[in-house]
């Protein structure tokens, strides 16, 4: 769906605003995966569908309603439903606000790059010949999708961002180890299967036959992919609801050093691995913003209520409404370092190369303290070299420890799970709680 | 709605096309949330969406294609849609995945509701989280405060083009609260009636079950009490597990190592694979004597209760442990075929615009024999935990670590103090085999989860773990805070 459709369908809905304040957040996505194992595509899907959802405001009350009717009946019954729901509401202390017109800002991240089914699978194709080289198989996506919101509400806001995006992802499976490469990018141009296959394939090699090696406190280099399972865990720290709430380990300890002076962490929508919309779905604009300066804990992010109830300025990190999860850190980057991530290789005695990690959760969120495991390319150095690959094992560390004496390599990728896209990285720290291991 | 039209014309878009088999399932659904946080509404929403999914099988491979536009063009353009992509996986395909499916079923059905939602004014439902919410602050140390209700209702429509139309109603309601408690650098926080809340099949009468007024001030002060909560201390040493609690445990290190695409990679670059073998049924000993884990997708008030699953194949009851041996497997049409067996029915798709895939569904531990007090008559020294804080475990199934959120000592065969911070680790067979007793029906609990994730994209799944409490020996507690 166009900007120019999902403008026409935010001004038929506002037209029907009557009496109540009203915010209209028109979303459309087109997305597409391709799914392979075994050397062979197993999952194939296509889906589209576009959103309206409103929120009413009748003074102190609020209500949301949301659709996927894009017709005129559609329309009114969302909107009345929105506005019976905010009639139902308590009034809450103080009155919502809409935000007003905004300045021009981007209204793309999108390449022109035509998908279709067909290209995904040559690029599933490239990885299977690399996989059938190395006697190994593989398992993997491809994805691509274009994506378009347009936020307009009765104050005379309107703004509009359109996206396009794309993803592989590979797990090498050799007789003994697994190995594994991600690659995303706004342009699926530049999805490269056989430069994937071959980075998967290069980790099992590596692998050869994982031996168990004692659980304990280790160095470890962590590569982006799984470096970025750890920050993501850090993401809601910065969250004003968190912080307000006590269960932030920012509480309290802003302005003050909470990791090591070579650590700085921003929230950027600019960043060109990771580019995103220049707004909240609020409307309001989200600038760069440093939330750790060289290991100075600088600001969390706020919406309108948070600012509010802080007493400081808005941050436009607001999610779409109805939101219980407090504003939200969407474009996090860490920035690199001096070293190559070969360099910091290259300088460790003994310690472990983690490529992926998986089921990160939270033990302790006050004191960061998360389990998990390592998976897909975990490998032993020693003087410097990758000497065989290690049978994986499960953590518990706090993360802000972590991050008080570390060194981070000078490339940055961008990383994504289901539920984060971050840019990240590699991590390197002296001192890493093994509490257990597996037979693989 | 009647769509017997619309889907004929799309099943017969997808034949001329090329697909040998096709199926299409339309769905109607209305989720409704409110949730309150310290005081305020923070959701009150009301959420409906509808569209179709269509599944077309080429030359042994699938494709898939959605839309929520029903008019005849996009009805076709969908079709061909899912009959291309389909193909384009045909096309570099070294060996098949799929056969076509054969079944022919012509059903209505609906989920059993004792009192309509509709019927609970909405001042009502708010009213009852205001009061519960409010009854959680009953200590200083507690900051926030949540209840929350979910309402959900969807129409599905499954038609084939070996001639199934299959009209389903399935009604879900859940509800919970939780306290945050914080004081002097720590936070403790309490869940009510589990750590997701009480999530079943039916309407208003879920909500009811869940006796939050009753409950919440109890919370609230249990958060506040384990602040000041000795740390559960790292041992070997006698588990008991609460309910919810072993539900979670059935989910983790049971339900997903049974799935059957995992155990034959089609999960393997994301939600992993299986320490489980094809093979394995009827040999290997997952549990002890005491454990028996069945599929029972016909089970009053389950999540995954229906009378046929999303891929048309008829609901019904399987084991897959048996008197602690693995016997059988969560299975689809296409991976049961694999194996020379019936599918389960554990199919189901998140929405309209998901692809079908195998979910956990209704996977059940039976109950014992044994009143939940007798569970702590024979223990001289071990901890009971309850409700879920923490959860992970490796991509075989096997390594797992879980916190909850409250435990107590047990001494001689009486609950002691309480601790804090509880956590215990294990490898699935071991753990299992370590069951000596599971109390008795008295205290089985169907425990709904309503946000199981798997397969990509990804999908929320809606599945129950029933259980009763039961007793593991020698089980490693305390780990995870040295790090």
């Amino acid at each position: 769906m166009d900007e120019c459709t999902r403008t026409a369908l935010v001004q038929r809905t506002l037209a029907l605003a009557g009496k109540s304040g009203l915010e209209v957040l028109v979303t459309s996505q087109q997305s597409a995966l391709t799914r392979f194992t075994h050397n062979a595509i197993h999952q194939n899907v296509d889906a589209s569908d576009a959103t309206i959802r409103v929120r009413a405001i009748l003074g102190k009350q609020t209500g949301v309603a949301t659709t996927n009717r894009t017709d005129d009946v559609g329309l009114r019954e969302v909107v009345t439903q929105a506005q019976r729901l905010a009639n139902f509401a308590p009034p809450s202390g103080v009155e919502p606000a809409l935000v007003g017109p905004q300045s021009p800002s981007p209204v793309a991240a999108a390449s022109t790059t035509p998908v279709d089914a067909e290209r995904r699978a040559s690029v599933a194709r490239a990885i299977f010949d690399v996989a059938e080289e190395h006697g190994a198989w593989a398992a993997g996506y491809v994805t691509t999708s274009a994506s378009g919101l347009t936020l307009a509400n009765t104050a005379g806001l309107q703004a509009s961002f359109d996206a396009t995006d794309s993803g592989a992802n590979v797990k090498m499976n050799g007789v003994a180890a697994t190995g594994f490469a991600e690659r995303y990018s706004i342009d699926a141009a530049l999805l490269d299967g056989r430069s994937l296959g071959e980075r998967a394939a290069e980790k099992v090699r590596a692998g050869g036959t994982p031996t168990a090696v004692d659980p304990g406190a280790w160095t470890v280099i962590f590569e982006p992919a799984a470096f970025g399972e750890l920050i993501a865990h850090l993401t809601d720290h910065f969250s004003a609801q968190t912080y307000i709430e006590g269960s932030s380990f920012l509480t309290g300890v802003l302005g003050t050093r909470v990791f090591g002076e070579n650590v700085t962490i921003r929230d950027d929508y600019t960043h060109a691995l990771n580019p995103g919309q220049s707004f909240d779905y609020e409307g309001t604009p989200t600038p760069p913003l440093a939330l750790i300066e060289r290991g100075v804990a600088q600001s969390i992010v706020t919406d309108s209520h948070y600012a509010r109830q802080l007493h400081c300025a808005n941050t436009g990190h607001a999610l779409p409404a109805p939101n219980a999860y407090g504003p939200q850190a969407m474009h996090v980057v860490v920035e690199g370092g001096e070293k190559s991530t070969q360099q910091l290789i290259a300088e460790t005695k003994r310690g472990i190369l983690v490529t992926r990690l998986w089921y990160v959760r939270t033990v302790d969120k006050r004191a960061t303290i998360v389990t998990g495991m390592t998976r897909d390319g975990t490998l032993l150095i020693e003087h410097g070299r990758i000497t065989g690959g290690v049978r994986n094992m499960r953590f518990n560390q706090s993360i802000a420890e972590l991050m008080r004496d570390c060194e981070l390599s000078s490339e940055q990728q961008r990383t994504g799970g289901y539920a984060y896209s971050l840019v990240v990285p590699a991590l390197k720290v002296p001192r890493f709680t093994f509490t257990s291991a597996t037979a693989f | 709605m009647e769509y017997s039209g619309l889907a004929a014309r799309a099943l017969d878009t997808a034949v001329a096309r090329g697909a040998t088999y096709a199926d299409i399932r339309f769905e109607e659904t209305r989720a409704e949330r409110i949730e309150i946080r310290s005081g305020a509404v923070v959701t009150l929403s009301d959420t409906r969406s509808d569209g179709h999914g269509i599944r077309a099988f080429v030359e042994g491979a699938w494709g898939f294609a959605a839309s929520p536009d029903r008019s005849d063009a996009a009805l076709d353009a969908t079709a061909a849609r899912a009959v291309a992509i389909a193909r384009a996986g045909a096309a570099i395909a070294t060996h098949r995945f799929a056969i076509e499916p054969t079944g022919r079923h012509t059903a209505v059905y609906a989920t059993p509701v004792d009192r309509d939602p509709d019927t609970i004014a909405i001042g009502d439902r708010i009213a009852l989280l205001v009061e519960a919410e409010r009854a959680l602050h009953s200590a200083t140390s507690i900051a926030v405060g949540r209840a929350w209700i979910d309402l959900w209702h969807a129409e599905k429509f499954f038609f084939s083009t070996t001639g199934s139309n299959i009209v389903q109603t399935i009604r879900q309601s859940g509800s919970g609260l939780w306290a945050l408690a914080v004081a002097d650098g720590d936070a403790q926080d309490r869940t009510y009636p589990g750590d997701i809340g009480f999530y079943q099949g039916g309407g208003w009468e879920v909500i009811e079950r869940a006796h939050l007024l009753d409950n919440a001030a109890r919370i609230g002060e249990e958060a506040h009490q384990l602040l000041s909560a000795p740390q559960c201390p790292s041992a070997t040493t006698d588990l008991i597990l609460g309910s919810s609690q072993v539900s979670l445990q059935i989910h983790e290190s049971c339900g997903h190592a049974a799935e059957l695409d995992r155990i034959m990679g089609w999960e393997e670059n994301f939600s992993g694979t299986s320490f489980l073998r094809v093979e394995d049924v009827g040999s290997l000993q997952y549990g002890s004597e005491r454990v028996n884990i069945v599929i029972d997708n016909l089970l009053p008030h389950g999540m995954a209760t229906a009378a046929f699953d999303d891929e048309g194949t008829p609901c019904g009851s399987s084991d897959v442990i048996r008197n602690g041996l693995l016997a059988g497997f969560e299975s689809s049409h296409d991976t049961a075929a694999a194996i020379g067996a019936a599918s389960s029915a554990c199919v189901r798709a998140q929405s309209w615009e998901h692809v079908p895939m195998i979910r956990m569904c209704n996977l059940n531990l039976l109950p014992g024999d044994r009143p939940f007090d007798a569970l702590f008559a024979d223990v001289s020294d071990g901890v009971y935990m309850e409700s879920n804080r923490s959860w992970s475990i490796d991509d075989h199934r096997l390594n797992f670590q879980f916190g909850c959120e409250i435990a107590w000592e047990v001494k001689n065969g009486k609950r002691g103090r309480l601790l804090k911070n509880p956590t215990y680790a294990g490898v699935t067979p071991q753990f299992w085999k370590s069951c000596d007793a599971i109390a008795d029906a008295d205290s089985w609990v169907a425990w709904g989860t309503p946000n199981c994730g798997k397969g990509e994209p990804m999908q929320t799944g809606r599945t129950t773990q029933a259980a009763s409490p039961a007793r593991f020996r020698n089980v490693e507690v305390g780990v995870g805070y040295d790090g």
